[in-house]
């Protein structure tokens, strides 16, 4: 089967993986106790009050409307049916935790920027970094260097982000030893001009920048110095603490991959017609070295989601993983139901882009 | 007179790989593997010599050996020379690390990396060009992810650029003087066939081979002689490409210093065997003046070549993937320009097999090793394969080491065949005599248990009792003496020497049964 056939079916296959998805979360949520659920509905409004007056949320006089996203009338499926519906409307429900609130669509345009900021710059240290590393350490297998390498990636896979992110915090951040970066937020708010320029929406303390809404790309691209610099300083410790363990799993499989295919007859074919030992290992032992390598790309990016839920609450960084836990703490269904659908999104694409990477540099696969 | 004569004798009977006490350790955490014991031997120019013997018995660790591809860790040649076309390439064996035999487990390997690297450099100079080799398993010796076309040309852009860039500034800047005299001298040949060679000769030179049909049609014309001239200069400027030549005379510039330190190197290499120190110091002078001076004029080049490698080498990717072709076809390769661009999970074991050995041949080698290249094939294609062998040895005239444990593919391939008994030649003579005439009880052994057509039906297939022993406690004395049915006293306290004999010079035999003289061991 022709590549695109491939990724029209995945990217088909997608509706029912998201769709469990959701079944699984609603499900988990609506099993909570009755009264939790409510409360965190409508805030302050006693449990009975709630189920009478529920389709005229507005007469409540809360926050925000309702606007009849929520069914506690309905039985489970028709609500789940409605909330999807919604879905495709672009109505993805209300949450409010501490960071935000308002609509789940309008928290994931504001912090889900931040969280691809991390992860992006975090994943490209990652990879430049750990493909010649682990090249390096993967063509000297059990020498000093190798020796090094590994106690490196074991302390890497080892270590929980949140543990490295608070001893990273303590050492670096105000109050430790060498206190040079900031420790909350993706910028600090006294780094935006007064009043804040055309480029930038803001709404209360939270502010969206155009055109890319990453605050990195845009100042730098409206040639605001100050606030790029600001916001790479806050991004640091965080993007640290992901590459490292992301970097450690990549260099162990690019290193048991390496001593793998260095024992292959091949590359024995290689030597044997004269090919510099500098070619011979870039050209033949690395590149089937990167194909296992590839093959558990997919789940290091799972990790890496993982990782960003914990590294953004340990930095008080305003993203999507610090999003969710606040939803989750505060039993906002909407909310974590957005932020689920986003995470899992992420992650089949990704998924899907690792294994046409796959085919492309391994010739034997055809789909 | 007689001296020309024996000059003459001395090059027909100069050994193009002469392996001299090779001896190949592996040091593993269960003991050191005396893999090979001193192995010996000598193969001419167009010599086909046969390694015989049983699994286990050190057949591909000498072809191995020789390629100086044994890996390390865990093995290392010890000792011993290895002389391709002249040159011992393990000359600095003993520099090359230092082994430290504490006990039997702890051996210390201390390696000289420097010299490691000029090793490896002189050999990448080596393998592929001089002296080239065919695996057991094609599926295994190819590169699941490179495309068949690339894995042959890869050995000819490594040893072939200076003469590519040759031939294409030769191309570029093509006279009109040198094609009236490539007319007239090829009108005077009258042979087609040798016209066609002549043709064949000229237009490789003149980096115009892809046209060398279309040339030879214009000769063919019934034109006039003048109009033939005519066209055939317009054909051959139209074949100008407008390359940059500058770019191309620093490639072949930038080649040219590596086959100079190359040579340094070796000669280096020699002199520090013969531990010549005049010499010695001259060399390194000049291979030091070279570096500086190459480091000048190259660094811009160099550089740019890094990152541009791709578009510089257009010109030499063409004329590689032509010579892949005709490599292609001169393996029988149906289909080439199909094949060219497949990978090698897509061709079959026998396809798989062709292509290794047009590889193997890319730089027109002096020596092949074959390792057992007809094991995992069908027997068809086993045919194939090995008629395939012989018909390129005549056409190029390599000698070739065939390794197999098939006596009838022996028979059927090699001028002499060298018997191998637990890491020993233990017998080494023409194929006649070997088959008629054997005598070392394990050579006769083996012979015996070749299912025969003379032998009666129902008759039990003899066989050799017991198997080969184990190399980390190799048996004292003759390695063959716990097996052997004439063993001795001598035999299990000392070790034969591979001896002429008496009767037969071309025989040579290592059991005391035929000659009492002893390997000395240090």
């Amino acid at each position: 089967m022709e590549l695109r056939y491939f990724v029209l079916r995945r990217v088909l296959l997608l509706i029912p993986t998201l769709a469990g998805l959701l079944i699984l979360v609603f499900a988990l949520f609506m099993s909570l106790p009755h009264s939790l659920l409510e409360l965190s509905l409508f805030p302050g409004i006693p449990h009975n009050a709630a189920l009478e007056e529920a389709q005229g949320a507005q007469i409540l006089g809360l926050p925000y409307t309702l606007n009849g996203v929520y069914h506690p009338g309905l039985p489970l499926p028709l609500q789940f049916g409605k909330y999807v519906v919604r879905l495709f409307q672009g109505n993805w429900g209300y949450m409010t935790v501490p960071i935000y609130s308002g609509s789940v669509i309008g928290a994931i345009t504001t912090f889900f920027p931040n969280t691809a900021q991390l992860v992006i710059i975090a994943s490209i240290l990652a990879i430049v970094i750990s493909i010649p590393l682990g090249t390096f350490i993967g063509a000297r297998p059990n020498t000093i260097s190798d020796h090094v390498g590994r106690i490196f990636t074991f302390i890497g896979y080892a270590i929980p982000a949140f543990v490295l992110g608070t001893f990273l915090l303590a050492i670096f951040s105000k109050g430790g030893i060498i206190p040079i970066f900031p420790s909350a937020n993706a910028f600090s708010a006294s780094a935006i001009p007064n009043p804040p320029p055309s480029w930038m929406l803001s709404s209360g303390d939270l502010f969206i920048t155009s055109p890319t809404h990453i605050v990195l790309v845009d100042s730098l691209l409206h040639g605001d110095l100050g606030l790029a610099w600001n916001t790479l300083m806050h991004t640091i410790l965080p993007v640290l603490t992901l590459t490292y363990g992301l970097l450690a799993g990549i260099m162990r499989f690019i290193r048991a991959g390496m001593v793998d295919s260095a024992r292959q007859e091949y590359v024995k074919t290689a030597r044997s017609e004269g090919v510099p030992e500098r070619i011979v290992i870039r050209e033949h032992i690395r590149r089937n070295a990167l194909i296992p390598t590839i093959t558990v790309m997919g789940l290091i990016i799972a990790s890496l989601l993982g990782g960003v839920v914990v590294v953004e609450e340990v930095f008080s960084y305003p993203g999507m993983g610090l999003l969710t836990v606040q939803a989750a703490v505060q039993t906002q269904v909407y909310g974590v139901l957005g932020t689920t659908l986003v995470f899992g999104l992420i992650l089949v694409l990704a998924n899907l882009i690792v294994d046409v990477i796959y085919a492309l540099i391994d010739p034997r696969i055809r789909y | 007179m007689i001296v020309e004569e024996e000059n003459l004798k001395k090059i027909e009977n100069y050994p193009y790989l002469s392996v001299e006490g090779l001896v190949t350790q592996f040091f593993t955490s269960g003991g050191i593997v005396k893999a090979l014991d001193g192995v010996s031997f000598n193969i001419k120019k167009g010599e086909v010599m046969g390694l015989v013997g049983e699994s286990g018995c050190g057949k591909s660790v000498t072809a191995t050996s020789v390629m100086d591809l044994i890996p390390d860790p865990p093995g290392r040649i010890v000792k011993g020379k290895i002389i391709i076309d002249g040159f011992n390439i393990i000359g600095d064996i003993n520099k090359l690390a230092k082994i430290k035999v504490k006990s039997e487990k702890n051996v210390i390997i201390k390696r000289n990396r420097k010299l490691i690297k000029r090793h490896n450099f002189i050999l990448s100079k080596i393998r592929g060009r001089t002296i080239s080799m065919i695996f057991q398993e094609p599926s295994l010796s190819l590169n699941p992810v490179m495309s068949v076309g690339k894995q042959i040309m890869e050995p000819i852009l490594l040893h072939n650029r200076i003469e590519i860039s040759n031939s294409i500034i030769r191309r570029e800047t093509i006279t009109k003087e040198q094609i009236r005299t490539f007319y007239t001298e090829a009108l005077k040949i009258k042979d087609a066939m040798e016209r066609r060679k002549y043709v064949n000769q000229w237009t490789n030179m003149f980096g115009v081979a892809e046209s060398q049909d279309s040339i030879l049609e214009l000769f063919n014309s019934q034109a006039s002689s003048d109009q033939i001239e005519r066209d055939l200069e317009n054909f051959l400027f139209g074949e100008i490409e407008g390359t940059n030549l500058r770019v191309i005379e620093k490639v072949r510039d930038y080649y040219k210093t590596q086959e100079e330190l190359f040579k340094l190197h070796t000669t280096l290499l020699m002199a520090e065997e013969n531990a010549d120190s005049e010499l010695i110091e001259k060399i390194s002078m000049e291979i030091r003046n070279l570096q500086r001076k190459s480091n000048k004029e190259l660094f811009g080049f160099k550089i740019t070549y890094k990152f541009l490698r791709k578009r510089i080498d257009i010109p030499y990717v063409k004329e590689a993937r032509r010579r892949a072709l005709e490599l292609l076809k001169l393996v029988n390769i149906a289909g080439a320009e199909r094949v060219i661009d497949s990978y090698p999970h897509e061709l079959s074991g026998g396809m798989q097999q062709r292509v290794m050995i047009a590889m193997a041949l890319s730089s027109k080698p002096k020596i092949l090793i074959a390792d057992e290249p007809t094991t995992a094939l069908d027997v068809t294609t086993q045919a194939q394969i090995l008629e395939l062998i012989k018909e390129l040895k005549i056409v190029t005239g390599t000698s070739i080491l065939f390794i197999t444990h098939d006596l009838g593919v022996v028979a059927e391939m090699c001028d002499k065949i060298g018997i191998m008994y637990a890491g020993n030649l233990v017998e080494e003579a023409p194929v006649n005599d070997i088959f008629y005439n054997p005598k070392h009880p394990y050579t006769i052994g083996l012979l015996k248990s070749i299912p025969r057509s003379d032998v009666k039906r129902g008759d039990i297939l003899e066989s050799i009792p017991g198997s080969v022993p184990n190399l980390i406690t190799p048996p004292s004395g003759c390695r063959f003496h716990p097996r052997c049915s004439f063993k001795m006293d001598i035999c299990e306290t000392n070790k034969p020497k591979l001896v002429e004999l008496d009767d037969n010079k071309n025989q040579k035999v290592a059991c005391f049964l035929f000659s009492r003289e002893v390997e000395s061991s240090e």
